[in-house]
């Protein structure tokens, strides 16, 4: 308020006192999706905390948006709701308009927009989406809260995206390795990754751990495998 | 939309039950330039004739058959000066849609926006009907499409049509000449026939123009391009 300032306490004024409300919270949280040739997967841990405290050890960060397409999101958990709830109020209503489904790299620039919206008191969120696109091919889009959007074939997000990342740029892109051919990514490999990759989040990142739910988005539809991390 | 002074619609019904505004505005349309349109089953053809008052006139300058993106393409019936505004509108919907959704936007999406627009003018204070009706062709989903849009702001799915002066004729003809197999060619040579019906004097390649839409996209025919198919009309 005025006349308080941290650095000239001799103005402090008696009486007055700094109410301050901080609209955001990091309730932690990783998302990792793969995508291959003609499947996505996604993975999403199910530990909902804040500080050093958990709320809960069963919340499923995952969003089914269509048959095609599944939202993967992190951060501050109101935020998240209210992203996932307009996103999907916006995808009902543009089929209503078109009398058909929203493509999944639709959903992808249409998210973007829709986080640059509030680019002046942003939704603090860490996006990934995974689905197949209108070729029938894997597709994994990344967002930073206000929107930027890229499409890539692998991409690491939440409290132990840093630490994910650099493994699945090996591990996938065969970064900074000798030797090594290049082959297409098959579905059984990419699920044993995505599991080995949260195991290593959960030894390190105290945000991230108890279980994993993993979508697996194909064009005969989305089946759903949940595996345990440490609970610690 | 209002202007200053009116916050009431100048657009109300009579006794009947009729809008006598939008009636009127009919009117203007079936005063207009013939305009054609033909779905084929590979593609659309939109014509209009542009006939200028004197020799003076600066031919190809202005155009009537205008992109509004890539794949769709749109001519008119009626007043010029309303054309070009809903022209300007239609292009930006477009844009607009693509900055949402990253695709091509629907010519159903398009006509169903620049349809809202013009009814609207028959429901807000202080404005007009548009003098226009709009023949919109476009291509998306693997398949043409051809729809009008009315001052009324209604719409229309057409499998072949024509509006403005002698629609009636053109119709009559399209009827008989229209068949579901036909090619984008000779839907181009049937468009040039409709148009010729009630031409008032000799048809060149400079007092038509002829728009297609297909699978590669929407354009404007070239004026020797009309030439050639001219060529080929008794």
């Amino acid at each position: 308020m005025l006349g308080i300032n941290d650095n000239f306490p001799e103005y402090a004024l008696p009486g007055v006192k700094k109410v301050h409300f901080e609209p955001y919270a990091d309730n932690g949280g990783s998302i990792v999706a793969i995508a291959g040739d003609d499947f996505a997967v996604i993975g999403a841990d199910t530990r909902l905390s804040t500080g050093f405290s958990i709320y809960t050890r069963e919340q499923k960060k995952l969003f089914k948006l269509s048959d095609q397409t599944v939202l993967g999101a992190t951060g501050c958990w109101c935020d998240t709701l209210t992203l996932t709830r307009l996103l999907q109020a916006r995808m009902q209503m543009y089929e209503h308009e078109h009398n058909k489904a929203m493509t999944t790299p639709a959903v992808a620039q249409m998210l973007s927009t829709m986080l640059y919206y509030k680019r002046f008191f942003p939704y603090y969120v860490s996006n990934i989406l995974a689905g197949i696109d209108s070729e029938g091919k894997g597709c994994v889009y990344s967002y930073d809260p206000i929107g930027h959007c890229e499409r890539s074939t692998y991409r690491a997000g939440g409290s132990a995206g840093a630490q994910l990342q650099p493994l699945l740029d090996n591990q996938i892109g065969l970064k900074n390795m000798q030797n090594v051919t290049e082959a297409p990514l098959p579905k059984e490999k990419a699920l044993a990754l995505l599991k080995d990759v949260f195991i290593s989040a959960a030894e390190r990142d105290i945000y991230t751990g108890d279980s994993i739910y993993i979508l697996i988005i194909t064009a005969n539809g989305i089946q759903e495998e949940k595996f345990e991390l440490r609970k610690d | 939309m209002a202007s200053e002074r009116y916050s009431f619609s100048l657009t109300t019904f009579s006794p009947s039950g009729k809008l006598v505004q939008i009636e009127y505005a009919l009117a203007a349309v079936a005063a207009g330039g013939t305009s054609v349109g033909i779905k084929a089953s590979n593609g659309v053809v939109i014509a209009t004739e542009n006939k200028h008052k004197s020799i003076l006139y600066d031919e190809h300058s202005v155009n009537k058959v205008e992109m509004i993106t890539g794949h769709i393409g749109m001519v008119y019936s009626g007043m010029g000066p309303d054309y070009r505004l809903l022209v300007t509108q239609a292009r930006k919907m477009a844009q607009q849609y693509f900055l949402m959704y990253h695709e091509p936007i629907p010519t159903a999406q398009l006509v169903q926006r620049l349809a809202t627009v013009m009814q609207e003018y028959t429901q807000s204070g202080g404005v007009r009907p548009f003098g226009v009706s709009l023949l919109i062709c476009g291509w998306d989903g693997d398949r043409p499409y051809l729809f009008q849009c009315d001052p009324s702001g209604a719409y229309f799915a057409w499998k072949a049509t024509a509006m403005g002066k002698n629609f009636n004729n053109g119709k009559t003809f399209l009827e008989k000449r229209y068949t579901e197999d036909l090619e984008l060619d000779d839907a181009v040579h049937t468009a040039i026939l409709t148009l010729k019906e009630g031409f008032e004097g000799q048809m060149t390649a400079d007092n038509i123009e002829v728009g297609i839409c297909d699978a590669a996209g929407f354009r404007r025919l070239e004026p020797a391009h009309v030439k050639d198919y001219l060529a080929n009309i008794p």
